[in-house]
Order: C-alpha cells, then structure tokens, then sequence
C-alpha cells in the first residue's frame, strides 16, 4: 500500500452524528493524510517496524460482530463487576454486564455517549489536545464510533471494580478504532481492569483519556492478549490535577505487532504516578511501551518499572520519557526498564531518558538486559529441576516482581492468572 | 562403590588448572573429610563433582555407582543422589522456598518413578524433618535465601538435604562462619543422614566441625592434589601445626 487512500477513503459521514463530530471526524482524517503513517525516519518511531500496517488494508470494522461466550470466559474477573464487553470495537450488548451503578456514576459505551451525553462527547474529540496530532490518534478521531466511558462525580467511591474486555474476532483484515474515556471527579476513586484479546488478522487502534481530578484515585490494569496475527495501536493520554493517584500497570503478552504511548501530563502538587508494565515476547512478536511523563508541577512522583521478557526471534521495545520542567522542582521520579534476552536472534531496544530542568529533584533511570542468572540456575539444577523448568522458574520470578506492584489484590492474581498461561503454553 | 575418583584433571576457562589429578574412593556407609589451605581446589572439586559449568575436565573419570557421572547434567546428578551444599547459598529474588523445594522434590521423585507429594504430604514431611533439626517455619514463606542471614542459609541448605535425603552429599564448607548453634544443626543434619548405603565428603577449613561429625577418612588437598590421607587424628594434627608442613613434606 503506498498511498493512504484504503484509509481515508473508507470514510463516510454518519447522517445520524452531529454537524460538529462529522466536522471533527472530516478535519481529522485530513490531519492524518497530511500525517501519513508514522515511519522509522521519526525518532519517536525509529524501533518500531509498521511493515505490516504498510502491506495490508485493514478497513474500519463494520457490522456487529458476536463471539462465543468461551473466548470471552478467559478474560473475566472471579468477583462482582460492572463490564463493558466489545466485539470488534463494538459495544455487545448481550456479553455486557453494567448493573446497577452508584449515584454520581456513569459508565457506558462511546455509542450511547454519542447519543446522550453531547457535553461528554466534545471532551473525547478534543481536537485541540497535543495528542490529537498523532497519526494513529488522528486516524481514530475520523473513526471511533465506540468505547467506554467512566465518569466518576466528586467525591465518588466505586468499590466494584469496571471491567473492561475487547475482543476481536476477524475473517478478513478490518480495524477496530477504539475511543475511550475515564474521566474521575475531585477525590473520587476507581479501579479498571481492562482486556485486550481475539483471532485473526485485525488492527485493534484505541485512544484512551484519563483525566484525575484533585485527590482522585485511579487504579488501571491492562492485559494485552490481543491474538498472535493482530496488531495492537494505543494511545493513553493522562492528566492528573493535584493530589491525584494514579497507578497503570500494562502486562503485554499478545499481538504480533504493539504500540502502547502513554503521554501523562502531571499539573499539580502532590501527584502520585505509577506507570508499570511486564511484556512477555515470543516467536515474532514486536512490542514497544513508549512513554512520557511530563511533571509540569512542583512535589510530585513518577515511579515507573518495566520489565521485558524476550524469546526467540521477538523485539521488546522500552522508550521512556520523564521530563521535570523548571517549576516542578521537589519532584522524586525513578524509573527502570529490566529485561531479560533469552534467545541469540531476539532483540531489546532500551532508551530510558531523563530530561530535568529543575533543580532540587531526587530522579533516577536505568535500563538492564540480561540473560538469566547463571548462578540461580545451576542452584535449580543442583537441586534436581530440570533446565527447562528452572528457566521458567526464574522467567516466572522476574515478571512476577512486576506484577506485585499492582496493589489491588483480585487484578494481580487475574494478571498472575495470565502469566502462568503465557509460561504454561510455549507458543514458540 | 559409591564414588570413585581417578587422576581427575580439571581447569578454569581461562586455563588454569585446579586440580592436578585427584584420586579419592568413597564407599557406601563413609564420611571423609577434605581439608586444605585456601586455593587448594577444594570447592573446585566439590563444584565439578555437583556439575557447576565453567570447569573444564582435561583428564581423567569419576564414577558413581559405577556409572560415569561427568556425562551427567548438573540436574541429572542431584537427581541421582548427589547433594550440593553450597559454601555461598544462592539467592533467588521471587521464588518462594516451599514452592522450589516442592518442585526439586517432585523432580526427585518423577525420575525414581514414585508419584509425587500433593501439597498436604508435602507440608507435613516439611514439618517433620523442620521438627528434626529444630529449624523455625520462618524460613520456609520467604524467597529462597534472600535477605537471610548466613546461618539461616546454611541451615536452608541442610534443611534441603534432609528433604532430598541424598545418596552423596557433598558439604563446601558448610561449616564457615557458624555460631556453635547452627554448626549443631549442620551436625546434626549429616549425622542424621549417615546410613549404610549413604555417604558424605565434607570440605572444612576447620578441625571444629570434626567433633561433632567423625570422619571414616580425613583428606588433605593442596595444590590441587590429595597429599594426605588419614584417621581423625590428621585433622587434629592439621589443627596443631598448620598446612605450613604440608609445603616441607611435598619439598
């Protein structure tokens, strides 16, 4: 494919939307013609290989899509919950679970928010965001038409978690552009869990908001399980007011080709920003976590760890960005990027960055690729476990030290759930 | 025989050789004792016996049981009944010492063809040998030795020992560094262990270890040969005079 055109041409204005979103979706699409694909020329992209966006048309998603309720039974939470399940980009009714929600609490899918909530709606199509500029970003602006929306009112405590899950399920290459939102009023608190998965050939493409009042309190795991032909593009954009919380943890363990950005602007005092992830790669896969934590205030602290798993012929990307602008002075950011390399044809890429122009700051980076400990294994072995088994023994220890920073009890034992599967079936 | 070790030459990668041809006969039933000044190969020889990677055998055999046992994976002996006790204990961040002691003991178990222990059985030969050499359950919920102090290592590893109930054990200076409790316990781990169709080669800098467990045969290696052997007696002679008249009978 060497033009745009089976992108942009695909693009037809929805008689049902209003005057302004169609103008957004049309001005959009444009930015992104003028954009193109982001290619490897861009230092921002310069380890990412989107070959395989270059060489295959992926039109939106259309149609409603079902899937059995066996590919969904993986992703669900053991507790209650409030869910949101959607097929191809697509909310499902019939595989959904809202429930009964508190007062002050609005969850619902992007398409009724189109229909209901015309003030929410204009926040999530903020043309005016840096973010919006972003070719995937751009792209999906033109075609979201579903999602999730959480708004949470000042001062509201969920106790249950939402449930978030994305399936995919493809007979032919299509797109699922995704838009989603949690939007959590002054002091109120929430966790998301949230599940990327599906088979075939797709190209699942989300741009999530997060916007955390003051003293608001966001917990939010992702596991992405996306299918091993799919491609996995996602932008989270994160702005967190003073005395916020908010901690994201990513495990990766799925889709032949991912992108996970995650832009967070820190714009008031006392912010607590945790963002983590484990990726597990096999066999041909491409994962990069890219991501940009911008302390625009004085007194906050990022911590950020990633740790990367790397096997056969897969690539594991990490590009971390924390800048502490002049006035966040007092900031306390640490970040570290651990990786284990475990085949001679597998590759990491590591670029953790400090950018600081404050003074009085405790910040600190590092970056680790290794193989596994040589002497842990032959303490294994000389206790009688078998090579294979003492590997994944300390494969399993690795990522599960990431894991256990995930606070939230039912969210880390369903992320150890999905570790276990990735160690106990060696896709190779 | 047990183990039967002939001119056994072995060196580092960086080619320099540690053991100069070694000759050492351990049967069923025996415990030796090998003692010798720093840098003799001592823990050399314990770590080529257990199959610790980065030696290099230039010369020589070593049978167990009659078998070549230098055709063995590290894993393959421990699962033969060859027990390491390591001088420095490892520490593995995130593996939780039940869980590994429960996988090496079913990995024991598999090879013998006996089925293996379903967490209830498991637990309860945990607490009965726990009970045995008086070792606290503390140790048994953190990740393997990490952030124990050194005693506790070495009592980890006589603890494994007795739950892997070896056919050889081979003790690096176990002893080391040892309050005289926790030297009782290591004591009392291999003297526990002692059986006629068991055996156990323990390396010792110090004679001290020798009171509580009575070698068969004493050992003294140095420049990386056995240049001695005796009774109980050698190990109190070698606490007397030093290793310096090992330099005079050797000149």
């Amino acid at each position: 494919m060497s033009d745009l055109t089976s992108y942009t041409g695909a693009f037809r204005a929805d008689p049902g939307e209003p005057a302004w979103l169609v103008e957004r979706r049309q001005s959009a699409l444009a930015r992104f013609g003028e954009l193109g694909l982001p290619t490897r020329r861009q230092e921002n992209w310069r380890f990412t290989n989107l070959r395989a966006l270059e060489t295959t048309d992926y039109p939106p998603a259309s149609g409603v899509a079902t899937v059995a309720e066996a590919a969904l039974a993986p992703y669900l939470l053991t507790g209650a919950s409030h869910r949101i399940v959607l097929v191809n980009g697509r909310f499902s009714p019939t595989l959904s679970a809202i429930g009964p929600l508190p007062a002050g609490t609005y969850l619902a899918p992007l398409s009724t928010v189109l229909r209901e909530r015309a003030d929410l709606a204009a926040a999530l199509f903020d043309g005016s965001d840096a973010v919006a500029n972003q070719p995937f970003a751009a792209l999906n602006a033109a075609f979201a038409g579903d999602g999730f929306v959480l708004a949470l009112e000042d001062g509201v405590a969920l106790g249950t978690p939402i449930e978030i899950v994305h399936l995919a399920s493809a007979a032919a290459p299509h797109a699922a552009h995704t838009r989603n939102a949690i939007l959590a009023g002054k002091h109120s608190r929430a966790r998301i869990v949230e599940s990327h998965a599906g088979s075939g050939r797709y190209w699942r493409n989300l741009v999530t908001r997060v916007a955390l009042g003051e003293g608001a309190m966001l917990r939010h795991v992702t596991l992405q399980d996306d299918g091993d032909e799919a491609i996995n593009t996602g932008i989270s954009r994160v702005v967190l007011a003073t005395g916020a919380r908010y901690d994201a943890f990513t495990l990766t363990v799925g889709a032949l080709l991912s992108r996970a950005d995650m832009i967070v602007a820190i714009t008031g005092e006392r912010v607590h920003c945790g963002v983590s992830g484990a990726y597990l790669l096999r066999g041909r896969q491409e994962a990069t976590i890219a991501t940009l934590i911008d302390h625009a205030a004085p007194g906050s602290e990022t911590r950020e760890v990633f740790k990367g798993v790397v096997e056969d012929r897969a690539h594991g990307v990490f590009q971390g960005k924390i800048q502490v602008r002049r006035e966040a002075q007092q900031t306390n950011a640490h970040q570290l990027n651990k990786n284990l390399l475990l085949s001679p044809r597998a590759a990491i890429d590591s670029k953790p960055e400090l950018e600081i122009f404050a003074d009085d700051v405790k910040c600190s980076h590092g970056a680790t690729i290794g193989d596994l400990d040589e002497t842990a294994m032959f303490y294994l072995r000389a206790r009688g476990i078998p090579e294979s088994e003492a590997r994944l023994m300390l494969i399993e220890a690795f990522a599960a030290e990431a894991i256990e920073l995930v606070e939230d009890a039912a969210a880390q034992t369903y992320l150890r759930r999905h570790l276990d599967t990735w160690l106990a079936n060696p896709k190779g | 025989m047990m183990l039967e070790i002939n001119n056994l030459h072995a060196r580092l990668a960086d080619g320099r050789e540690i053991l100069k041809g070694i000759d050492l006969t351990v049967k069923e039933g025996e415990v030796h004792a090998i003692m010798g000044p720093n840098g003799s190969g001592k823990s050399t020889l314990a770590g080529v016996l257990a199959g610790r990677p980065g030696y290099e055998i230039t010369e020589g055999s070593v049978l167990y049981h009659g078998k070549d046992l230098l055709a063995l994976s590290a894993d393959e002996r421990a699962r033969a009944g060859i027990f390491l006790a390591f001088q420095y204990p490892v520490e593995i961040p995130g593996v939780n010492n039940m869980y590994f002691l429960r996988a090496a003991l079913n990995a024991v178990h598999r090879s013998r063809g006996e089925p293996e222990l379903d967490a209830g059985q498991f637990l309860k030969a945990v607490r009965a040998k726990l009970k045995l050499l008086d070792i606290g359950e503390d140790l048994l919920q953190r990740a393997v030795n990490v952030g124990f102090s050194g005693g506790e290592k070495k009592r980890n590893e006589i603890f494994q020992m007795a739950m892997l109930e070896p056919d050889l054990a081979i003790l690096d200076e176990t002893d080391s560094g040892l309050d005289i409790d926790a030297l009782r316990v290591v004591a009392n781990g291999v003297n526990r262990l002692r059986a006629p169709n068991r055996a156990a080669i323990m390396i010792t800098h110090y004679q001290r270890l020798l009171d509580y467990v009575v070698p068969d045969v004493v050992h003294v290696l140095s420049h990386g040969r056995i240049v001695r052997s005796g009774d109980k007696s050698l190990a109190t002679e070698l606490e007397c005079r030093g290793y310096a008249f090992l330099d005079d009978a050797a000149a």
